[in-house]
């Protein structure tokens, strides 16, 4: 080798050695933070996926199930997933509230703070996403993991290279075999992302769950936005609930149809493969759309941008923003609120399978508190309350 | 300052240092990497070492395709099987011109319809081709210009096409209508293209050409040549017709497998790692350009310059738009690569769906011009690849030149299609 291209080579190497080791070591401090959870009032057992389906035991699929009941039998069971997206923080943190607050009078709660932990391991290259980002408590800071839409490469890698859902045999872009949210009912031999959803579809039918509410957020350029996404058979429930929410808790919410023909959703495949109601939550986040303008945590958190404005200004938007865009304290309020009314429209409609939850705030009181205050300080907490994320 | 100053400094900037770069004669990567630092510096991120290192690997998967697929065709190379296959092909028909170009158009149209990569065309298919076309006497330039427009197209057309999957995934609409919407473009623009730039085309003079084609060795024949490709095509195959029993093995893994068949095939020996430190070699360019584009990409999205970009294009009256198509999809191809899809293409089918366009309809005439990107600089990837693997010597403008007239065609074609798109939905059948 020429003298002159080895020296190159030593150069190059020197310089980017350091680029290396400090973009390595904050890929490994994300990958590896710890997110506290303090086990509320409500919480009974803290379970592992792997109980429901043995097969995603080991990997960092094997999620932790929060069950929040009050032993009571033959009553109703909600399972709430947050996290399919863990790129949608709204989802996550309305979860998290739930289990760090909720008291459960009558029925189970089944709730997943994370439905995919390898997605919350990773930011999505060329998205520029920041690694985290932190809520302010009364006590100090939380901070969690930003994530991506679809699982870690380093958890599952090669992608075919057309992805043929299951089992369906639609054909999706390949890399949508990593989205959770496109791999459901899941397969027992399948991916990591497929095996994961398998073993939420083994809890959903042998725990007779009744209903299954997936929290999501999106783009404002997406059509499918301030939504409730119902399976056929929740209809009756979506439009019920969102007449109530309406009504009495200060912000609209529509309601759609899961379409026969997209497969792989939550709100399609959980309703066709399994005795559940799926029901699909959608707020609106900003920090998602390709309009956006510089890409960092304040986006992420106050939901303000001003190329977002000005496409919504053009009429290209699905929902409205304006220069007090989409703040998440608003965001995780209309989550909490939307899942308090569902829930009361289902023990309505079912009162010999009630699910009754109390101390959730809901969306007038995250705004006027923000989602820290209802956040737990897990040094306070006795530490066989504390469990991580 | 609003975030438009601030993004339009930045993308100032980032120009400012690209062409400096430049100047002082610095590679087309590096000046892409300056680039993007002098973006991140002008934004006050001072050197962002996680974001460089994430935007280097956003390419990852394509350039390990790129290598595992140019190794197994410089294996075939090595082995013989080209020079017989081209042998073989010239024999055949070599006085057959129209039956020739078809065959050809098909050789090039099914490795990127079947994986989505145009680049898969041009490594796999388009080495072969470029020899037969070079003995019907056309210039270099111009088999160039063919190849790399019919391998966009092959990347545009079913059953995967990239740009329609990652679009129709960004506005929750099924990947399903859209067979014929593509097909159909394809196969027209593809012939078009072969018999305008190939009308110079001479009748082979088999005497000469069999005696200026280097001599296979004798134990070469169609079983050692077909069978790497067959052990290519067979394990592609298998994921499609046994997607839920057959691993995912990933295209570099089934390239990769094909260089071993294609080294156990040979009929002489094989220095697999002189070939492979040289397919390095060749490649580097390449995957230093994308791994810097994803850097730059990455740190045009972190300052809010993609978000400039991208909001100035939708925010066009919707006329405006359709007639600047033919521009601002390849432009975008150019810099974001299959990145442009989600980032214009998702904002741009909802603009046309709002004003009563059919989106599967509008979404096929896009995917068929965005292909028209990969010659252009920044990235023009496809292109430099193209002009590498036939081993074209001359400018990079000569080739863009000769590529104007298809590409005006095939842009008038996608054009149409958006405008039209309602009366051309009865082709969404399947």
């Amino acid at each position: 080798m020429p003298e002159r291209y080895m020296s190159r080579k030593i150069i190059f190497t020197a310089l980017f050695l350091p680029l290396f080791i400090f973009s390595g070591l904050s890929f490994y401090r994300s990958r590896h933070l710890k997110e506290p959870v303090v086990a509320g009032p409500g919480v009974l057992e803290v379970r592992k996926l792997s109980h429901y389906f043995p097969g995603i035991k080991g990997s960092i699929n094997d999620a932790s199930v929060y069950l929040l009941g009050n032993g009571g039998a033959g009553q109703g069971s909600v399972l709430i997933l947050g996290g399919s997206h863990p790129e949608e923080p709204a989802g996550r943190l309305a979860a998290w509230i739930i289990v760090e607050n909720a008291v459960v009078n009558a029925g189970r709660v089944f709730v997943i703070l994370t439905a995919n932990p390898s997605a919350s391991t990773s930011t999505r290259p060329g998205g520029a996403y920041p690694p985290d980002y932190a809520i302010k408590t009364p006590w100090g800071e939380r901070k969690f993991r930003q994530g991506d839409r679809w699982s870690n490469p380093l958890d599952q890698w090669p992608d075919p290279e057309v992805y043929i859902h299951y089992p369906s045999r639609q054909q999706l872009a390949y890399m949508d075999i990593r989205n959770q949210n496109r791999t459901w009912p899941g397969r027992a031999k399948g991916t990591m992302t497929e095996r994961t959803c398998h073993a939420m579809t083994r809890m959903i039918i042998e725990e007779n769950i009744d209903l299954v509410i997936d929290l999501h957020e999106a783009e404002l350029q997406y059509p499918v936005i301030s939504t409730i996404v119902a399976h056929q058979k929740g209809e009756d429930i979506a439009a019920l609930a969102s007449m109530m929410i309406s009504a009495e808790e200060g912000f609209q919410i529509g309601v759609e149809y899961s379409p026969v023909a997209l497969r792989g959703l939550s709100h399609r495949e959980i309703g066709d493969h399994t005795q559940a109601i799926p029901l699909l939550l959608e707020t609106p986040e900003p920090f998602l759309d390709a309009t956006r303008g510089k890409t960092d945590r304040e986006l992420l958190l106050s939901g303000k941008d001003e190329f977002v404005m000005k496409a919504g200004k053009h009429g290209l938007l699905f929902e409205k923003i304006d220069e007090n865009g989409w703040p998440i304290d608003v965001r995780v309020g209309r989550h909490l609120s939307s899942i308090i009314q569902i829930l009361r429209v289902w023990t309505e409609l079912h009162p010999e399978k009630p699910i009754v939850m109390t101390g959730v705030p809901r969306y007038t009181e995250v705004i006027e508190k923000g989602t820290g205050f209802y956040l737990k300080n897990p040094s306070e907490a006795p530490a066989n309350r504390v469990f991580y994320e | 300052m609003s975030a438009t100053s601030s993004a339009l400094l930045i993308l100032f900037a980032m120009i400012a240092v690209y062409v400096a770069a430049k100047l002082l004669r610095v590679s087309t990567e590096l000046s892409l990497f300056f680039a993007a630092a002098g973006g991140a510096l002008a934004g006050g991120y001072g050197i962002p070492v996680r974001h460089l290192a994430e935007g280097a690997i956003t390419y990852l998967d394509i350039c390990l395709i790129f290598l595992t697929a140019t190794l197994f065709m410089n294996i075939i190379k090595e082995a013989g099987g080209v020079s017989f296959a081209v042998r073989t092909i010239l024999k055949n028909f070599h006085g057959r011109r129209g039956l020739l170009f078809l065959l050809l158009a098909a050789l090039l149209l099914i490795p990127g319809a079947l994986t989505g990569a145009g680049s898969v065309t041009v490594l796999i298919t388009g080495s072969l081709v470029a020899i037969v076309l070079k003995y019907m006497g056309l210039n270099e330039v111009r088999v160039a210009a063919i190849i790399f427009i019919i391998a966009g197209l092959s990347a545009a057309a079913p059953p995967v096409s990239l740009w329609a999957m990652l679009t129709a995934a960004g506005i929750n609409m099924p990947y399903v209508g859209f067979f014929l919407p593509l097909l159909i473009p394809c196969l027209i623009g593809a012939l078009l293209t072969i018999f305008i730039l190939g009308r110079k085309a001479q009748p082979v003079n088999l005497e000469k050409a069999l005696g200026e084609l280097p001599i296979p060795p004798e134990r070469m024949n169609w079983w050692r040549l077909g069978l790497p490709f067959l052990v290519f095509l067979a394990l592609l195959l298998a994921g499609r017709i046994f997607p839920f029993h057959f691993p995912i093995l990933g295209l570099p893994l089934i390239f990769a497998l094909g260089a071993a068949t294609a080294t156990l095939c040979s009929p002489v020996k094989i220095n697999l790692w002189k070939t492979s430190l040289e397919t390095v070699e060749q490649l580097l360019p390449l995957m230093g350009t994308l791994t810097c584009v994803g850097i730059l990409v990455q740190i045009m999205t972190l300052t809010g310059v993609r978000g400039l970009i991208a909001v100035s294009v939708v925010t066009l009256p919707a006329a405006a738009v359709i007639a600047s198509l033919f521009l601002t999809l390849p432009l975008s191809e150019a810099v974001l690569m299959w990145g442009a899809a989600p980032v214009l293409g998702v904002p741009l089918v909802l603009l046309f769906n709002t004003r009563g366009l059919d989106p599967v309809i509008v979404l096929a005439g896009m995917s068929l011009i965005w292909p028209l990107g990969d010659a252009l600089p920044p990235t023009a990837i496809i292109g430099r690849l193209t002009m590498t693997t036939v081993g074209v010597r001359e400018r990079y403008s000569r080739f863009l030149k000769m590529c104007l007239v298809p590409a005006i065609i095939i842009a008038i074609i996608g054009t149409l299609m958006v405008i039209f798109s309602k009366k051309l939905s009865f082709l969404t059948v399947f």
